[in-house]
Formats: C-alpha cells, structure tokens, sequence
C-alpha cells in the first residue's frame, strides 16, 4: 500500500528529526545558559527525567501505581557512590563515565529481589506493597549506617580515578555533558523498548490483565520483567545523582522522592511517552528555581499538582497534543484569542494569590525584623491594610475575569472539536 | 482417537451453591459444539471451569487428552485453547491492529522479548493484518479498540481469540447483543475463522445453534440433560421440558 508507506517512512523521518533537535538542544543548553545556577538546574532536569520516564514504565505502561520507586533510584545511588569511592582509592578501575551503570545494576537486583513481590498482583495490592517495601528501605537506612551513611549519607569525590580522555568532572560543564549523555541514550532506550513485544503487552496487560491471561501471558511475569528494567534506569539515575551531588543521604530512598516522581509523571501526562519529560522539567523547575526563591514553594507545587489532576488529568502531554492536533488542522488562530485573553486574567489571578501567600508567609516569618515585603517590583508594607486589600482585588477581578475568558476558550474548543470531527469522518 | 476436550465429574461450587453438578461431555476434534440452556444453568461457568478462570471443585478436565485441571488460563491458552467472553474483554486503549498483534504474539514464540524491535518482526504484523482482514475491521486497523462500536468490538473480540490460531474456540455468546443481520453476519464470520478447528460455543439465539452446530448439549442446574444432533435434541422431550417449558402445554 503506497500511501501507508508513504506515511511510515515520513514518520520515522519526523521522528529521526525529533531525537535530532532533541540531542542538539541538550548539547546547545549549556552555551545558552552560562551561569552556574542554570547548569545545576539542567543537570538536575536531565536526572528527573530518566527517574521519571522510568517511573512511567511501571505507572503509565504498565498500569502498575507505585509509592516506592525512590528504592530503586535511592539503592542505585548508594552503591555507585560506594563504588565511587572504591574508585577513588583505587581499588576499583573503572571510569566514573560508567558509574550509572552501576547504579543501573544495582537498582535492577533490587528489582529483581522485591519486584517478584510486588508484582504479584497490579492495583491496590501493588500501590500497597510497593509503600511497605519503601517504609522498610527507608527504615533499613537508620538500621544500617555503615552502609547509609546514617544523618550524614556517603560523600565522595567525583574527581576519581584517572581521567578518560582528559574529563576529570571537575568542571560542572562536564557533569552537565555526562548527565546529557546518559539522558539521551536512556530516553532512547526506554522508548525502545516500548516498541519490543515486553513493552506492548505490558500495555496489553495495563490495560486489561485477564485477557492477557487468555493470549497466553503471565501477567505476573510481564509485570516482574517491566519493573525490573524500570529500576535498572531508576538506578542509573540514582547513579547520576551521586556523581553530581557527590553525596546520597536516606532521603533518596525516602517517601518524599519517591512521591515527587509520582507527582512529576503525574504533571508530564502519564499517557505520552515524552510526557514524564515535561513533567519532569517542570517539576525540578519547582524544587530548584521556585525553592530558591520562595519558601512557599511546596504549596505552589501542591496547588499546581492538584489543578493538574482536576482539570487536566491527561497531563501536560495531553494538553499538548490536543493543540497539537487543532494545529494541524489549522484552528489554533481560533482559540489563539481566547487563550490571550484568559492567560492575560489568569496571570493577573495568580499575581494576587502569590502576593497574598507571600505576604501570610512573610507576615508569619519575617515580619518581626522587616514588615516591607519586595515584590514583583513593588515593596508591600505586610502590617499595613492596603497591600492586603490590592492583593484581594486583583484575585478576586483575575478570577472573574478568567473564569469569563475560559468560558470562551470552550466554546471556540466546542467548535474546534466538530471541526475535527467532520475531517476524522 | 481423543476428545478434543473431555470432562470427567467436573462439578463447581461456589460455598454451598453447587453451579455445576458432576458434568460428563466428550467433544471430538474438528467439532461445532454449542452449549444451550435457561439462564442461570451454569454455561460461562462451565466456560470458565474449562479455560482456567476458575479452579474445578471436583472431577478431571482434560484437553487434546492431556490433563489440564488446575492450571492458569495462560497455561491452558498455550495447549491450544482459546476463548471469549461474553461481556466483551478487549484492550481498550490499544488500536484494533494491536489488540489482534498481542493476542498472537505469544503463539509466535516472541514470548516476553525485549531485546527486539516490533517493527521487524513481519510475520507477526502480516498476520495480524489476515486476522484484521477476516474479521472485517481493516478500515478500523488504527482506531482505538475502547471507541469501536458495539458490534465491531464483538468481531475484535473473536479476532483476539482466533488470532493465536488455538486448535480449540470457546465462544461465550457471539451474538450476544446484536440484531438479526449483525448476528448473521457474525455466524459468516464464525464459520468463517474457526474452518476445520474444535469449536465450543454458548448461544442463546437458537437460529444461530441450530445454523451452526454439529452437536448440541443441554445445561440444566449445572447438569447435561442431552448431548446429541440438532434435530435429536429438537424432538428430546426432556429438552423441551427443561428448556422451553413447554412439553405438558
């Protein structure tokens, strides 16, 4: 069939062109942005990203919810640094390019170690176990310090062993260029291996195990198999953050990181594959940059993440393709107006509500020594009513505002929609 | 020669309530079987006994004359036998191409390969094209199986139990659901893929047993009353008794 032909081969065209820009903008990321901050961010970025498409294995292909897949991460972490420090004293050879590889193998024996557990069956069953054997890990890690590092962790020096054609990760730039690569050969990786048998029926398996069953699977297998391989790139990210942070506390295996990669994938869009990349880009962009600049930055990313799930459940990703799709089709000048007009309302929106967060939090926390909050370029007297009262207004206009301009965001949708409908028919 | 499937006592009880009473039925290879009955006589739970969804309480199941009592349905699938259901059991999120490719990956020896491309393995992608073909969905091959119509996901539901190319068809009422030409169609559509393999159906619709079968039993609380030809059981008096309700009109 020609026109089918015609089709596969422009896709893999597109799709060769997609990993193209992707590689080339990785690389190009560091000559954009000099400043050390955003090398930090951008290596923390790509770290988020493997841990998030990796959880996404499990959550999004494989159907299985889990509250523990910092174990994996969190284990990979410790034993690459342990070996980064065998490596420092010699007794290990090998370059520390290859650490994550270690982590990667790490996590995967774990993997295989507690995934035939948890994998027995997928659901609530699974969410729960999962949940126990993160508490047991996390638990181990005040048992164990010898190993975990107890209060403190396992630091290391990542300037180890003799450099390999002369990269010594002395420099961030280095680090940076390290994680890049990593990144980009695992995102490969994982999307390759959507594509193999394991990888479709794990889908076939999310989606409705017991007729899995009756094609001849064993689900509980197909499960175990896809959880191991998610904790080995679980693992090499683990790894990764022990050479950029040259230090692993408990916290890596803790509940905290394993729920921020739920609450990542959540946000990227479970549903795409690159969607836990997003989510991810944006969830380091709350913990690193909005953490640095407010103290009420876990309740932006709660709020954020509560939105998400209402209003979007589909995830960035989802919304997307959706404008992806009316772009194609040539309707996005349509909705182009009514997008203005609410995001201009919803901005406005949003400035009142952070103003009024940051001044309850600068009134509850800074107050004593200084009432004057600076904000936005304005400088806010938090003792005093006005700044209060502007605040209330402009969430309170914002909001009216927004909640008329969404109304027309719909209604162009509603049109778009029967557009879309009558091309597909 | 053996059965294609044979039970011996199989008997089912679910606390005290007996479902299936010591059943004893023998069908031979390459035959068209359907199971009638009134409701509630126990013919998806006979279905479910013989492809491993549930465990038999008594008696001995034995397929292509090999013990296969007590195992996983994944296991007995592997034997050669396929089903399908009654309340349509598909891969919702997955298109029409996928759902038929997953179902006869397995029968390919692709088993749980991930070191593999998919995209390379043709003979698994032209063969779920023949079953998509058969089944009458080509135009349909990259909708999402979950937006099919009603009667579409019916035929996709016989694709994915066919694709595998099982010896031995369980259909769970085929035509469940669907008017007279859909159900006719459906029956073209059976006759169609299941050519010269063992094929065991429940049906309601007696046109459609009586069009298709070489054999028919009867199922009354849990208990085969007859097993005989299409005009034997029509003239049984028990059958009209138990089933029609009709013998002492």
């Amino acid at each position: 069939m020609p026109a089918e032909a015609l089709g596969s081969k422009s896709f893999n065209m597109g799709s060769w062109l997609a990993w193209g820009a992707a590689g080339a903008l990785v690389l190009a990321l560091p000559l954009l942005f000099r400043q050390g901050f955003a090398l930090t961010l951008l290596s923390q970025m790509g770290i988020m990203v493997i841990f998030a498409l990796s959880y996404n294995m499990l959550l999004g292909q494989g159907g299985m919810l889990s509250f523990g897949h910092a174990v994996y991460s969190g284990l990979g972490a410790y034993f690459a640094i342990h070996a980064l420090n065998l490596i420092g004293k010699g007794v290990l050879a090998l370059p520390v390019s290859l650490l994550p590889l270690v982590g990667g193998l790490a996590g995967a024996l774990f993997g295989v170690l507690f995934g035939w557990v948890t994998t027995k069956k997928s659901g609530t069953t699974f969410a729960m176990i999962s949940l126990g054997i993160g508490e047991m890990v996390a638990a181990c890690s005040l048992m164990l310090p010898g190993f975990f590092g107890g209060e403190g962790g396992i630091t290391a020096n990542r300037q180890a062993g003799p450099p390999v054609l002369g990269i010594t990760y002395g420099p961030a730039v280095q680090v940076y260029y390290l994680i890049a690569v990593w990144t980009f050969l695992a995102t490969a990786a994982m999307f390759a291996l959507t594509r193999t048998p394991l990888g479709r029926i794990a889908n076939a398996v999310r989606d409705n195990p017991e007729r899995a069953e009756f094609v001849g699977y064993d689900t509980h297998v197909v499960r175990f198999l896809q959880l191991v391989l998610a904790s080995f790139f679980a693992g090499v990210a683990g790894g990764l953050s022990a050479i950029n942070f040259e230090i692993v506390t408990a916290e890596a295996v803790g509940v905290m990181r394993s729920g921020g990669v739920l609450l990542a994938t959540f946000i990227g869009g479970v549903g795409f594959f690159f969607g836990p990349i997003l989510g991810a880009v944006i969830f380091t962009f709350f913990v690193v940059a909005i953490s640095a600049m407010t103290k009420a930055w876990l309740l932006y990313l709660g709020l954020f993440f509560i939105a998400m799930v209402l209003f979007a459940p589909g995830g960035v990703a989802s919304l997307l393709a959706l404008n992806l799709s009316a772009a194609r089709a040539g309707l996005l000048g349509r909705l182009a107006p009514a997008y203005a007009a609410s995001a201009a309302a919803g901005l406005a929106a949003l400035a009142g509500f952070v103003a009024l967060v940051e001044m309850i939090y600068h009134l509850k926390l800074e107050a004593v020594n200084d009432p004057v909050l600076r904000l936005f370029g304005l400088t806010l007297d938090v003792r005093a009513a006005a700044p209060w009262v502007g605040a209330a207004i402009v969430l309170l206009a914002g909001s009216a505002l927004y909640w008329l301009a969404w109304k027309r965001v719909r209604a162009r949708w509603n049109e778009v929609h029967e557009r879309l409908g009558e091309r597909g028919a | 020669m053996t059965h294609a499937i044979e039970l011996r006592k199989v008997a089912k009880r679910f606390g005290r309530t007996e479902v299936i009473a010591g059943v004893d039925l023998a069908i031979a290879r390459g035959e068209r079987h359907a199971i009638i009955g009134p409701n509630g006589a126990g013919k998806s739970t006979l279905f479910n006994l013989i492809s491993g969804r549930f465990p038999v309480t008594d008696g001995t199941i034995l397929l292509n004359g090999e013990d296969v009592t007590g195992l996983r349905p994944f296991r007995i699938n592997r034997k050669g036998l396929a089903r399908s259901f009654q309340v349509t059991n598909i891969f919702p999120n997955l298109s029409v191409f996928e759902n038929i490719r997953c179902a006869l990956l397995w029968a390919l020896g692709y088993r749980y390969t991930f070191w593999r491309a998919l995209s390379a393995a043709a003979d698994a992608r032209e063969r779920a094209e023949g079953v998509i073909d058969a089944i009458g969905l080509a135009r349909r091959r990259d909708t999402p199986a979950g937006t099919l119509s009603y009667a579409e996901q019916r035929a996709l539901e016989i694709g994915i139990t066919i694709a595998g190319g099982a010896e031995v068809i369980l259909l769970d009422e085929p035509t469940a659901g669907m008017n007279r030409s859909e159900a006719a169609a459906a029956v073209a559509l059976i006759r169609k893929v299941t050519e010269g393999k063992t094929l065991v159906m429940v049906e309601h619709d007696m046109g459609v047993v009586f069009d298709l079968a070489d054999r028919i039993s009867v199922l009354v609380y849990g208990r085969v009353i007859a097993t005989d030809r299409p005009e034997a059981i029509r003239a049984d008096a028990r059958v009209q008794e138990a089933y029609l309700g009709t013998a002492h009109a």
